[in-house]
């Protein structure tokens, strides 16, 4: 007579077979590459051959190389300017839209947010390419408005191209974060803003007492997102700039793309990921902690 | 309109919000306008609707965009469906069966959350390139279906859990398996959430640039990948593009998804707004 664990997992074969394809599919796409990414990041390795064992030397020569210093402070101005962008402007259309009386026109202007989602990412990239460059939309602008001095080629100027890919993308009217914030409003019980109301709580002093601090969950998610998701992009400077001119656009996760696809240093490639991780990974536990001790 | 809601807090909120949304939307006006224009009008005027018409800039950007239109259709549509499917049955099994290891794959699934796409693009690109594959299409649709996972599974797995049970136990009492339970009642009475989870999970997918641009072919290239190939040319020459047919290009490569959230804007914003959800 079988025992009984053993009974147990015959009776969940069909189970098993119905997370075969998502369990093989997570584990040769995802687990595989994570492990490989992980310990390959201790090895010289081409990407080709056997990797030998260096220890810590990748490591090492990712925290000392000064263009790597260079990328890092690229990286740290582009997520303080990207976190105010993600919130600010959701926030502010969020908070028009909620304001409206009725519920049909604030779905029909909700929606009308929406409309930019058709257009591919890469196609807003690139026409923005089109507005920085010497003869496009920004200069001509300028010029029309009698700021002619102030035309630029905005992606060949140092001093330039970072804030350039930084703002690329006006008016930053994100459309998930727009509707998490809309929905975070919804959510709010309406005894609530009655309540407020006696306290003296309309307009400005509305938003500010009662539903700022009732957002701070969806306010919170949108920090970490933008945080998270700016420390590890690199396709503007990828496509537009190629990091240049001179490292001025050169952000930790390019260059772990370029030391890779390029130098075909993969080793190293895979130490400045896991540092990018682990940067991911402290910046995720601080925001749960502070969340928790908020709460 | 009643004169309740023509207060003047309520107008300048409707004035400030049309402003923010032509905004929005300019992107969309500025390819439309030049992509009708010949090079000497978009070097003379970048706003304007041209007077006279180039209508010949969709038929160049059309040869270019084709291809990679086809592909991005096939790849987009066949990974969203194998996706849906196979969350769908992982996470009916996580969800309504239980079995041995059940927490233990569930913790597996969502530790992906914490992997980022950057740590796992260059291993994979090795990983795929030394993989003998039948058709050079599943060298994007394989790791997307794996990547789109744990999205899915996490919104089906809360659904399937909010399932009426009793209506699931007669079923089982009539004989019902697991299989038909899935197919004749679980999925029918998810469809909304399906319709709902595919269509967030697509527009990343279509969107999506790096790991195409590193495993697809010349043949099998995506349209985010082409038009970044396009910029030197979009059939001009060097440094000056012909911007007519470059913004052509852009237009015809927005026009799948704009049929669709035609259809399925409202599935779109329900599906976002259900919960906090990662897009």
């Amino acid at each position: 007579m079988p025992s009984r664990p053993l009974r147990r997992l015959r009776e969940g074969w069909p189970a098993y077979l119905f997370v075969l394809p998502s369990v093989l599919l997570m584990a040769y796409f995802s687990y595989v590459p994570a492990y490989t990414a992980m310990t390959r990041a201790f090895t010289d390795w081409d990407g080709l051959n056997v990797p030998t064992f260096t220890g810590l030397e990748n490591f090492q020569r990712a925290l000392t190389d000064p263009v790597m210093g260079q990328a890092a402070l690229n990286a740290g101005i582009w997520v303080v300017l990207g976190l105010v962008l993600a919130v600010l402007p959701p926030l502010l259309v969020a908070e028009l839209i909620f304001n409206l009386r009725g519920q049909r026109r604030q779905y029909a202007w909700r929606s009308l947010f929406v409309v930019p989602v058709v257009v591919p990412s890469l196609v807003l990239l690139l026409m923005w390419g089109t507005f920085f460059r010497s003869d496009g939309l920004i200069n001509t602008v300028l010029g029309s408005v009698g700021l002619g001095a102030w035309r630029h080629d905005w992606l060949s100027d140092p001093s330039t191209a970072l804030y350039s890919l930084i703002f690329l993308g006006f008016p930053y009217i994100d459309v998930f974060f727009l509707l998490l914030l809309y929905a975070g409003l919804q959510n709010i019980a309406p005894e609530v803003f009655e309540a407020g109301k006696m306290d003296g709580a309309v307009g400005w002093r509305r938003v500010l007492y009662l539903d700022l601090p009732l957002l701070r969950p969806q306010l919170g998610l949108i920090a970490l997102l933008s945080v998270i998701g700016n420390v590890q992009y690199f396709i503007s400077p990828l496509v537009l700039t190629s990091g240049g001119p001179g490292y001025s656009t050169t952000v930790p996760a390019l260059l772990m793309y370029n030391t890779a696809t390029r130098n075909g240093e993969y080793g190293y490639a895979m130490a400045i990921a896991v540092l990018l991780m682990l940067v991911v990974v402290v910046l995720t536990g601080l925001s749960r902690l502070v969340a928790r001790e908020r709460a | 309109m009643n004169r309740r809601s023509l207060t003047p807090g309520e107008i300048v909120r409707n004035v400030l919000l049309l402003l923010l949304a032509l905004l929005a939307l300019f992107p969309v006006y500025f390819s439309l306008v030049n992509s009708l224009k010949s090079p000497v009008q978009y070097a003379q005027n970048l706003l304007n609707f041209p007077a006279t018409l180039h209508p010949e800039n969709y038929s160049l950007a059309w040869v270019q965009i084709r291809g990679p239109l086809l592909n991005s259709v096939v790849v987009t549509l066949s990974s969203v469906l194998a996706t849906v499917v196979f969350a769908a049955s992982s996470a009916y099994a996580l969800a309504l069966i239980d079995f041995p290891g059940r927490r233990l794959l569930f913790g597996l699934v969502f530790a992906l959350f914490l992997v980022p796409d950057f740590l796992t693009l260059i291993p994979l690109y090795v990983q795929i390139k030394a993989l003998t594959l039948p058709s050079n299409y599943l060298a994007i649709i394989l790791p997307t279906v794996a990547a789109g996972q744990p999205f899915a599974i996490l919104v089906l797995y809360a659904a399937f859990r909010a399932m009426p049970r009793d209506m699931l136990e007669a079923a089982r009492l009539d004989g019902a398996g697991h299989w038909a339970l899935l197919r004749s009642i679980v999925l029918p009475l998810s469809l909304p959430i399906l319709v709902s989870v595919s269509i967030i999970r697509l527009v990343p997918v279509w969107n999506d640039f790096l790991l195409p641009s590193l495993v697809l072919d010349e043949v099998h290239r995506t349209v985010p990948v082409a038009l970044v190939g396009f910029q030197g040319g979009g059939a001009a020459t060097g440094s000056t593009p012909n911007y007519g047919a470059l913004m052509a290009s852009y237009v015809l490569s927005a026009l799948p998804l704009v049929v669709l959230f035609l259809f399925l804007m409202r599935s779109y914003v329900q599906g976002v707004t259900s919960g906090g959800v990662k897009a």
